[in-house]
């Protein structure tokens, strides 16, 4: 371990997509030596990717607006699985978080009068999302980094991280490979921010990319931390589906947003017959409305196309199954016979371009094809709401590795706020705890041996197995057995097949050197993948009913009782657990938000309504 | 009839082994609806997999798969092989960086760059965050928002002859920021960045050739930022002389 490159610092930071470079920002800030290290360039995360905007209660394209709306919206747009503090200390920050952004140098499309811009958006009953175009993560996370790298963390590029080191019980370190050089380095540090994204590469129709390998979730699941909610699994309504080749690139919401509406092959607008229970009274009832609505009439109800992610995408699905479904297995996204041409390229410019270049569609005057796409994971590692502390000391979790804010189904919009508000808390928490220890942990030697020996044990390999077709066949058994809908005997199958799939990969080789070798990349990153698989299948055979975006066949219902626990993991001895957590009690005043009836809702004007909820 | 195929000419790399790059020809199968990097993505997948190129979003926004498509700067997510087949297309690295393997290129150099020309708001005296936002019109954002879109994919450093001899060069997308934040309503910070704006190795090394412009993938027109950060340069001089913080004109 002598000739091991090695770093040291107070707090590292693993992931540098919005919530990793709040985290560190927040932290080099505190006057500690900080790291961030990223497995891509800086400024290319996943961050990037987001269009339609960040939400945040900043009530300035419609008054009525303020955090108790947001928490509200949030809550039971997570069908009331969230943990409550995250989703109120979320809807109460996020204004704040949004204007620090803009006096950075965050460009926002504004209002007449020179205020941030906001708008509709799935879920949010009020337009709520801060924008530029559909473009916005790109403008976040250049904000982010540009006034990140005067900040003084360093920043380790191009480097993944392959496993936390422990020194009794707390965070000791990390230790990594440079993808360039295939050389190891090690982390040391007092204290760890994961903000390592999701899991979507786990899935084949998917808009997440090559870096969303789950490796956070994996990485603190083996150090011993609990991950929560790892059933739900976020389907996008909107991915592109043809051609092939762009199957599963993102659509975002945004078009929903400014007007488009969904029709299926016969032309009908059929999300008026998919509004739940739940929802009743609150969306457009007709066309007429719902047009009222779009042309700026406040006393009309929003359309239905704009309901949360989880019921669109099984509308959709359910189209397809009645055999009204598009051509390639999707539906018909229009926002031509809804704006004008001007409107569209100046509200939705990355859009048009998408679609003209990668589908030959001009959107200014044809509707779109498209489909569920696998998008977020609201699973995650547990976290304390205040100091998004894991249950491993000096281990933290940030952003879309975190769990429990998003319960069963996430808000648009409300993941780029959600970078920012437990980034921040992330980073700061992060540096009370390095503060708090008296001495720096130590790493054991041996495991460092071993860890170097796990990771070129592909090298080594005298097996056949290839690292891409292994992914491919982890890919399809996700997206048949754990995807939109499950039913038990799938999900034993595929548990059962993901048994043989770690069989399979301890006998991947992988050729050529270690330097920038994407096969040798694979093969590690697939460790991770299966980890987080087996927990989501695990966690979504042992919840025996359908909610937000976990649809069993065979428990079609929302069971009240099952609202009353989230679904924990724990890796113990080489042992997966699965247990009911119970959830705390709501304080009564939050309670009241979110029973409150479908009109206005102020601060002081909320009145509980003690009718039961179902049906979700 | 047999699969039509189509056929790539890729350069590689593989330091210390080798000291000088070569080409590989893969021959593979054709799909109108691929572009260059699905074709990459299949060699990497089914053919070889110790080919190496930097790639992620798909959507030409994280500005990481720029290479040389047939000599020119391209995003290879959005150049189509159909534009191509049946000829073979010609696969490099962007031009004017050191190589690092085969299609991957250092650029580490840049995010120092971009660093200097102070890319951040700067005030006189902030404005604390519960005051709210700082107030500006549609049309003060559209002064600035064209040289706002850029996605660091470096597409203009390949295409710029100046930069090829001249690596000292500040650059067109790092000089294109400078002037994104002189634009903005909200920046008080213009008097900070002339002195970078204005060294040897930014603006006035530009020739006004103008490929930076043609090349970039969203439209940023880092020339004509350039241009302009050259008229502004000679006005601040003067200026400077009269006014001792930077205030817009």
């Amino acid at each position: 371990m002598d000739d091991l490159e090695t770093h040291e610092h107070d707090v590292i930071v693993i992931g540098a997509g919005g919530a990793g470079l709040r985290a560190a920002i927040e932290a080099s800030t505190q006057g500690v030596s900080v790291g961030l290290i990223c497995k891509s360039l800086l400024g290319k995360a996943h961050t990037v990717m987001a269009e339609g905007g960040v939400a945040a209660a900043l009530a300035n394209t419609d008054s009525r607006d303020n955090w108790q709306v947001h928490f509200r919206d949030t809550m039971r747009g997570g069908k009331m699985l969230n943990n409550w503090r995250m989703a109120q200390i979320h809807a109460q920050e996020a204004p704040e978080r949004v204007n620090e952004l803009e006096e950075w140098g965050a460009l926002f499309d504004r209002t007449a009068d020179g205020r941030i811009l906001q708008r509709n958006f799935g879920g949010h009953r009020y337009p709520r999302l801060a924008h530029v175009g559909d473009r916005t993560g790109l403008e976040m996370i250049r904000t982010l980094q540009n006034h990140g790298i005067h900040q003084g963390f360093e920043v380790y590029m191009e480097c993944t991280v392959t496993h936390l080191f422990k020194d009794g019980g707390r965070i000791a370190g990390a230790f990594a490979y440079w993808r360039d050089t295939g050389r190891f380095v090690l982390f040391r540090a007092k204290a760890i921010v994961l903000a390592t994204g999701g899991i979507g590469k786990a899935y084949t129709v998917t808009s997440n990319s090559w870096e969303y390998t789950g490796d956070g979730h994996a990485l603190a699941f083996r150090t011993g931390a609990d991950l929560i909610d790892m059933e739900f699994v976020q389907f996008h309504p909107t991915g592109m589906i043809w051609p092939p080749s762009v199957r599963g690139i993102l659509v975002t919401e945004g078009v929903r947003g400014e007007g488009g509406v969904l029709k299926n092959s016969e032309g009908e607008r059929f999300m008026f017959n998919y509004v739940p229970e739940m929802f009743q009274g609150e969306y457009a009832e007709s066309e007429e409305e719902a047009q009222r609505w779009l042309g700026g009439d406040k006393s009309a109800r929003r359309p239905p196309e704009l309901l949360t992610r989880d019921v669109v995408s099984r509308a959709i699905r359910s189209e397809n199954l009645a055999g009204r479904g598009s051509p390639h297995g999707g539906v018909y996204l229009d926002i031509a016979s809804q704006q004008d041409a001007e409107f569209i390229k100046r509200k939705l410019p990355s859009m048009y371009h998408q679609f003209k270049q990668l589908g030959d569609v001009d959107i200014t005057r044809q509707p779109m094809e498209i489909g569920p796409t696998c998008h977020y994971v609201m699973g995650g590692v547990r976290v304390d709401a205040e100091t998004a502390h894991s249950t491993v000391p000096g281990l933290f979790a940030c952003g879309e590795v975190a769990g429990g804010m998003h319960g069963a189904n996430r808000l648009g919009g409300n993941s780029l706020s959600d970078l920012l508000v437990f980034g921040r808390r992330a980073g700061k928490s992060a540096v009370e705890y390095a503060k708090s220890q008296s001495s720096a942990p130590e790493i054991d030697a041996d495991e460092v041996a071993q860890a170097e020996r796990e990771d070129l044990a592909p090298f080594e390999g005298r097996g056949d197995e290839n690292p891409y077709a292994l992914l491919q066949d982890l890919q399809k058994c996700m997206e048949t057995y754990a995807g939109i809908v499950r039913t038990r005997a799938d999900l034993q199958q595929g548990l059962e097949e993901l048994a043989g799939l770690q069989q399979r990969l301890a006998r991947v080789t992988v050729e050529g050197t270690r330097q920038y070798n994407p096969g040798w990349h694979y093969a590690l990153d697939l460790h991770n993948m299966l980890t987080v698989s087996v927990a989501i299948a695990t966690a979504a055979l042992n919840r025996e009913e359908s909610r937000g975006a976990h649809s069993r066949l065979d428990f079609p219902d929302s069971l009240p009782d099952m609202e009353k626990f989230n679904l924990t993991l724990t890796y113990r001895d080489g042992q997966l657990e699965c247990r009911r957590e119970p959830r705390p009690e709501m304080p009564d005043e939050l309670k009241q938000l979110i029973e409150v009836g479908p009109g206005e809702l102020t601060a002081d004007d909320v009145a509980p309504r003690f009718e039961r909820r179902r049906g979700f | 009839m047999p699969e039509p195929t189509i056929t790539l000419n890729v350069s590689r790399y593989r330091p210390p082994d080798e000291r000088v790059p070569t080409s590989q020809v893969y021959t593979i199968p054709y799909r109108p609806d691929w572009v260059v990097l699905d074709a990459l993505n299949y060699i990497k997948d089914q053919v070889d997999g110790s080919l190496s190129f930097r790639w992620s979003c798909r959507m030409g926004v994280c500005g990481s798969c720029g290479m040389m498509i047939n000599g020119e700067a391209k995003l290879t997510c959005s150049v189509f092989l159909r534009d191509y087949h049946p000829r073979e297309i010609l696969v490099e690295p962007l031009e004017n960086f050191p190589v690092i393997k085969d299609l991957v290129i250092d650029m580490s150099d840049f995010l120092d760059k971009l660093k200097i020309v102070k890319p951040w708001i700067i005030r006189e005296t902030e404005k604390p965050t519960s005051e709210g936002e700082y107030l500006q019109t549609p049309e003060e954002m559209d002064a600035y928002m064209g040289f706002s879109a850029c996605i660091n994919c470096l597409l203009c450093y390949a295409a710029c002859p100046i930069f090829g001899v001249e690596t000292d060069f500040i650059g067109p997308a790092a000089l294109a920021l400078g002037y994104r934040y002189n634009q903005d309503s909200r920046d008080e910070g213009s008097n900070m960045r002339w002195n970078v704006i204005n060294d040897h190795h930014g603006t006035w090394q530009c020739t006004f050739v103008g490929e930076c412009s043609v090349v970039c993938p969203k439209d940023v027109d880092p020339a004509a930022a350039i241009q302009r950060l050259k008229v502004d340069t000679a006005k601040h001089w003067i200026r400077s002389v009269l006014l001792p913080w930077g205030k817009r004109a």
